[in-house]
């Protein structure tokens, strides 16, 4: 039985109870959201060392790292460390993205490594192993890629990404409209490769049902992946985007009847007076299934910085709905991420979601920055830094930017604008 | 005359011209801009020839940075090469905040290597002279203010943040709504101590036309210091913010009677549910002025990522309508910035300030990130360099030349090729 059969059952599991404890609700409420869709506890049951996770509705907003082996130079050993470094900055999970190597090690290592959800992407995995075997990923079977996610499925995986809603029609349509960049997703533009040149609807559309057993029988969730996330501003909501996010809503509802939990997937690229409209197609295309969205990235000119643009589109969508952020690190567009570029674009993703909670008004996210506030105001050094989202790094720069000499911060000095007004107004001692 | 008083005789400026240059806009529009005071172009008459830029309606968002000593770290060597790496880094205007060492010599320096418009906060300088010859902030005179901002006018200073708009309603407000950090502002907490102190009303408030005066004579132009502006997501939208927001109003429309342009000084941290609405109040009380906002910081908790914070807050913002973002680097709240943080503060308000620019549908924007996109597609590296918010950085990760839609996997015979083909772009 898959948490959501119990959950539509009536029965309230040990993860929902975890769950509840965790994001202080009751139990009951988690098992309701489970029970229609509105929440997700990506969970497999061949996984031993998991603390549940949930993500959804009513829930904080939660935030996912990316990690793998591409290309020649790709070693297991460094890409555990950023796995280490994501989940030391808060990661609530990691997806392992490998596209080369020995990637069956590089994931099992990762799931014995990582307490939260771990994700993948298996078509990658299949689209390596055809190229090993046949010579090329055109020439994948059907037989390999379901292969590759029952493989990966009994080895623990929580959530499996797969673009089973990057159909023909969908492919046809961005080539009508004139798609800008209809090559975004790695795996998407392998996968209509493989249709254009084998002229065949796409497998994970066309055998569903066998994605839904497989998920069903390993507990696993499925994250609806979208072949058509838009690559740059000007295809956001596009014909194409669009008509992928109808067929996913369709999928969605047969997951949740084949008692499969289910989230979607979605951008990329998008102007910021265009993300409350895309979150609210998704909410209701996809009957308030999650929405796990990458970034968004807000502009096309931002490469170096595509952190802080994330933060941005991140911040504003999960305000306006979306409940799963897959961090984008500042080396996005220019090359891998460095394990100080992990921990930086986790944290960018934390602020982030904490910012849409505050907005929201989630419990506990505004008594946060009450606490450090008030640590300001006292010029409670200690507790500033404890309390703040990366105490290492607001203690490093603390140490660098002013030193252990004064008691207010070198940007005012001696001329602290607080401590000067603290006194005339008989308040405490305050900092900026 | 100023660029206001010109503007209102119907008359157009080289000013005025550079600007709608800049922004590929007719001219006409920015002169009617002007007028209205929906738009300033800050620039001192003594000022030497520089880089133009017009703030308000209609423009690209604009971009401020801050540099200047403190009591603890007064290298000037250091803050010249900060203002080099803000400029090189795209910032439009800069603000020199020194409150260490040789003041007047730093702003010399300042007005001297700055090719944007420079600001200051006058009562800095006036306060800490007053603390360092008489014991007390508290000890300064009014005669000592106005004659802090006369000295820095008559040295070129394109515009001021003066904090007139804190009188005893907006301290009697901040008493009774009992903040979490009261006055985060130095300037306004200068001012309240002195009020405080001495039980006197703010001179720049009770004097708000001799001010303008001095202002008018030099076409420096005003902006309203926010004395009360929140220093904690938890003080957003108080009473207290709001009641200096209505008087800023009062200043605004006095100003632009006598002539004067001016522009308002804004929050600080606010919420993200806050900052639409913030943004209408001040449009709606202050007739349109620009709005030139610190952050805004979308949260309290996130020292040493303060740029972030704010570059979310800044984008919001800019798309409900702030015209200048006043950067924040990732050492606010925990030091003075360091060259790197200067950078890194001033890219951070520009991917906002381009965030915002495309929600507002400026049409240079959008030029600039379909010419990157399309350059993606053609996978030309040279263009993407060029085109991107820091072509340095990123020549530095991608090298050039251009490169084909395989992947490191399959080599030439792939998928992603067999793709790229379909959709014409191999």
């Amino acid at each position: 039985m898959t948490l959501l059969n119990s959950a539509q059952k009536g029965k309230t599991t040990p993860e929902m109870e975890q769950v509840a404890a965790k994001e202080g609700v009751a139990p009951e409420f988690i098992r309701q959201g489970v029970a229609e869709g509105t929440i997700v506890i990506p969970r497999n049951i061949n996984r031993s060392n998991i603390i549940p996770m949930g993500i959804g509705t009513g829930l904080r907003t939660k935030v996912s790292a990316s990690v793998g082996m591409y290309g020649r130079d790709a070693e297991i050993g460094t890409e555990i460390r950023k796995v280490k470094a994501a989940l030391e900055a808060g990661t609530d999970s990691i997806m392992d993205l490998s596209v080369s190597g020995d990637i069956d090690s590089m994931r099992r290592e990762t799931l014995a490594t990582a307490p939260t959800p771990v994700g993948t992407l298996p078509l990658y995995q299949a689209i390596a192993e055809a190229a090993d075997k046949h010579g090329s990923s055109v020439n994948m079977t059907v037989e390999d890629l379901f292969e590759v996610i029952e493989r990966q499925a009994t080895d623990g995986v929580d959530f499996l990404a797969l673009h089973c809603g990057t159909t023909m029609s969908v492919v046809e349509r961005a080539k009508r409209e004139g798609r800008i960049d209809p090559l975004v997703s790695y795996g998407g533009s392998h996968l209509i490769g493989w249709m254009i040149y084998n002229q065949k609807e796409n497998p994970l559309y066309e055998h569903y049902d066998r994605v839904l057993e497989i998920a069903r029988r390993h507990g696993a969730t499925i994250s609806l992946a979208d072949g058509m996330r838009p690559g740059c501003l000007a295809d956001s909501l596009d014909g194409a985007q669009v008509e992928e996010l109808v067929i996913l809503g369709e999928l969605v509802r047969r997951a949740r009847e084949a008692g499969v939990q289910v989230m979607v997937k979605g951008p990329g690229h998008v102007p910021l007076n265009q993300i409350e409209a895309t979150v609210r197609l998704q909410k209701s295309l996809c009957k308030g299934a999650p929405y796990f969205v990458f970034g968004p990235v807000v502009t096309d000119i931002a490469a170096g910085y595509d952190h802080i643009s994330a933060a941005i589109g991140g911040a504003l969508a999960a305000w306006t709905g979306a409940e799963f952020i897959c961090y984008v690190t500042a080396a996005e567009h220019i090359g891998l991420p460095d394990v100080d570029q992990v921990r930086e674009g986790v944290v960018a993703a934390r602020i982030a979601a904490h910012a849409a909670d505050l907005a929201k008004g989630m419990p506990g996210a505004a008594e946060w920055d009450l606490q450090l506030s008030r640590a300001r105001k006292e010029l409670d050094w200690e507790k500033q830094i404890a309390l703040a989202i990366d105490p290492k790094r607001a203690g490093l720069l603390r140490k660098e930017r002013t030193g252990d000499s004064s008691s207010a911060c070198a940007m005012c000095g001696k001329y602290c604008a607080m401590e000067v007004v603290s006194r005339y107004l008989g308040s405490a001692k305050q900092g900026c | 005359m100023t660029q206001l008083s010109k503007a209102r005789a119907g008359k157009i400026t080289a000013e005025m011209e550079m600007v709608a240059a800049r922004e590929n806009l007719d001219v006409e529009f920015i002169r009617d801009g002007v007028a209205s005071g929906r738009i300033v172009i800050p620039k001192n008459i003594k000022r030497k020839e520089f880089n133009c830029c017009g703030i308000g309606q209609g423009l690209r968002i604009k971009v401020n940075a801050l540099i200047g000593t403190s009591s603890d770290r007064d290298n000037i060597e250091v803050e010249a090469r900060k203002l080099a790496i803000a400029q090189e880094a795209g910032c439009d205007g800069v603000m020199d905040l020194s409150t260490g060492g040789n003041i007047d010599g730093m702003r010399r320096q300042t007005l001297a290597q700055a090719g944007v418009p420079v600001g200051t906060v006058p009562i800095y300088q006036c306060g800490i002279e007053a603390i360092e010859k008489r014991g007390s902030v508290v000890a300064m005179t009014d005669e000592d203010m106005f004659a802090a901002v006369e000295k820095q006018a008559a040295q070129g200073v394109d515009f001021m943040a003066i904090h007139c708009a804190l009188n005893f309603d907006v301290i009697k407000r901040l008493k009774a709504t009992g903040r979490v950090t009261d006055v985060v502002s130095r300037g306004g907490a200068f001012l309240t101590g002195w009020m405080l102190h001495n039980n006197k009303e703010n001179p720049l408030y009770e004097q708000f036309d001799r001010l303008l005066k001095i202002l008018k004579a030099y076409d420096v132009t005003l902006s309203l210091g926010d004395a009360i502006r929140p220093g904690s997501t938890a003080d957003s939208l108080d009473g207290a913010q709001l009641q200096g927001l209505i008087i800023a109003g009062e200043l605004v429309a006095r100003a632009q009677a006598a002539g004067v342009q001016v522009m308002v000084e804004g929050p600080g941290h606010v919420p993200m549910h806050h900052v639409k609405t913030t943004m209408l109040l001040q449009k709606n009380l202050c007739q349109g002025a620009p709005y030139f906002i610190l952050g805004t910081l979308a949260t309290d908790v996130a020292p040493g990522y303060d740029h972030i914070t704010s570059a979310i807050g800044g984008a919001i913002a800019g798309a409900a309508g702030a015209d200048f973002i006043c950067y924040v680097t990732p050492a606010e709240h925990l030091g003075l910035p360091s060259e790197q943080d200067v950078k890194d503060g001033v890219m951070a308000a520009r991917v906002a300030a381009h965030a915002a620019d495309l929600a507002r549908g400026n049409k240079q924007a959008w030029a600039k990130d379909m010419q990157i996109a399309r350059a993606r597609v053609a996978l030309d590296l040279d263009r993407q360099i060029a085109l991107a918010i820091d072509p340095g950085k990123v020549k530095a990760a991608l090298g050039s030349g251009s490169g084909d839609h395989c992947c490191a996997v399959c080599g030439s015979d792939c998928a992603a090729q067999v793709a790229a083909k379909y959709f014409g772009i191999a």
